[in-house]
């Protein structure tokens, strides 16, 4: 037993117990920071959407939102399924293209377009939008929501921004 | 740090406990300073420590692994490629199989050389048998959880040499395998008793083994 020397331990001892210690924080540091990074990985990471094709440059309509429905593979974890989405696309009058969601940032219902009264309308709660996405009237917070678009030959793609 | 235990030991006068747990001095022909052939005498103490990193590493498996077989394969190929550090870690709990399976070889080994299961040790020499068994088991059972190929012919195999147990063999077969085929039931069980069952038996006999140990004392050489 050491049970004399506890008080005042020799420097030889000392330097083992703290090389013993400084081993076993190395270790619990290559350990703890590899579970803590895979617990939390799904939160750390920014997983970029793909780009989506979803539809031709001819497809759209002149002078008015074109509502376009396109699939895609939704990814959940693990999980691969397949999706249906809406999109709304626009060109502006300098040419570029919008892309809006169409769901409503009041409570998130499916507004559409109505080509008479030339607004974006939401059948919930009254709420309406021009056809570059900004509130006209009614409850929703703040414009609709924009994708990402870009154009390869002649093709429409966007992603989530 | 001191001072956090100062504290603790006021209160719970912890220093008596401690000192009867881990203050114990390792017997001259047990200690790899004083005799370097003593290093065999640590296989018992490394293959403890290696179970220990099984069962951390595979609680943390757990977060992704799902055992269902439409998910099973999905959820290992995402922790191996799109999880931070799952292939680390998954690689600590594959390997750390084997890693145990040789510790506790070399353990038993040891055991065998110096004698050390003889009386007055024979019941320390059976939980001993019984810990082999449930480190086994859990290789076993868990072998099957990536639920490739490998893992599936696997455990058709292994469970077929349990159904060559006369009488009792084609019940036990099925009884392993919820059922007359390996499938989504086998999956579940496996999952279960890779995680449940074997674990709360490897911490009875692990503690049972501990304990005999500490009242016995570390045997000596013939």
């Amino acid at each position: 037993m050491v049970c004399s020397e506890e008080k005042h331990p020799s420097p030889r001892r000392r330097f083992l117990a703290n090389g013993i210690k400084a081993l076993a924080g190395l270790f619990g540091l290559g350990l703890g920071i590899p579970l803590a990074g895979f617990f939390l990985s799904p939160a750390l990471k920014k997983s970029r959407a793909d780009w989506i094709e979803i539809a031709d440059l001819g497809q759209l309509r002149q002078g008015e939102p074109s509502k376009i429905t396109y699939r895609y593979v939704r990814k959940d974890g693990w999980r691969m399924s397949e999706a249906r989405r809406m999109a709304f696309v626009v060109r502006q009058d300098d040419g570029k293209l919008v892309a809006l969601t169409n769901r409503c940032t009041h409570l998130g219902c499916g507004v559409d377009w109505n080509s008479a009264t030339q607004r974006f309308t939401c059948p919930c709660h009254g709420g309406a939008f021009d056809a570059q996405g900004r509130v006209l009237e009614g409850p929703p917070p703040e414009p609709l929501a924009q994708l990402a678009v870009k154009v390869e030959a002649d093709k429409i793609f966007i992603r989530d921004a | 740090m001191s001072r956090v235990y100062k504290f603790l030991d006021e209160r719970l006068n912890l220093t008596p406990l401690i000192r009867s747990i881990a203050d114990h001095e390792v017997p001259e022909h047990a200690d790899p300073s004083k005799h370097v052939s003593a290093f065999m005498y640590c296989f018992g103490g490394i293959a403890f420590f290696i179970l220990l990193l099984q069962a951390l590493t595979g609680v943390f498996l757990m977060l992704y692994y799902v055992p269902s077989p439409e998910d099973a394969y999905a959820s290992v190929n995402y922790i191996e490629n799109e999880t931070a550090f799952g292939g680390f870690i998954r690689g600590i709990h594959r390997v750390g199989t084997t890693a145990a399976v040789v510790m506790v070889s070399l353990h038993m080994l040891r055991v065998v050389l110096t004698g050390s299961y003889r009386k007055p040790r024979e019941l320390n020499w059976i939980a001993g048998i019984f810990l082999l068994l449930l480190v086994a088991g859990s290789c076993f059972t868990g072998y099957l959880l990536p639920w490739d190929q490998k893992a599936y012919w696997a455990t058709t195999v292994g469970v077929n040499m349990v159904a060559s147990i006369p009488l009792a063999g084609g019940f036990l077969a099925d009884a392993l395998r919820g059922g007359s085929e390996v499938g989504a039931l086998t999956l579940v069980r496996f999952f279960v008793i890779h995680v449940m069952f074997l674990p709360a038996f490897l911490v009875i006999f692990l503690a049972a083994h501990f304990f005999m140990v500490r009242r016995q004392g570390i045997s000596r050489p013939l």
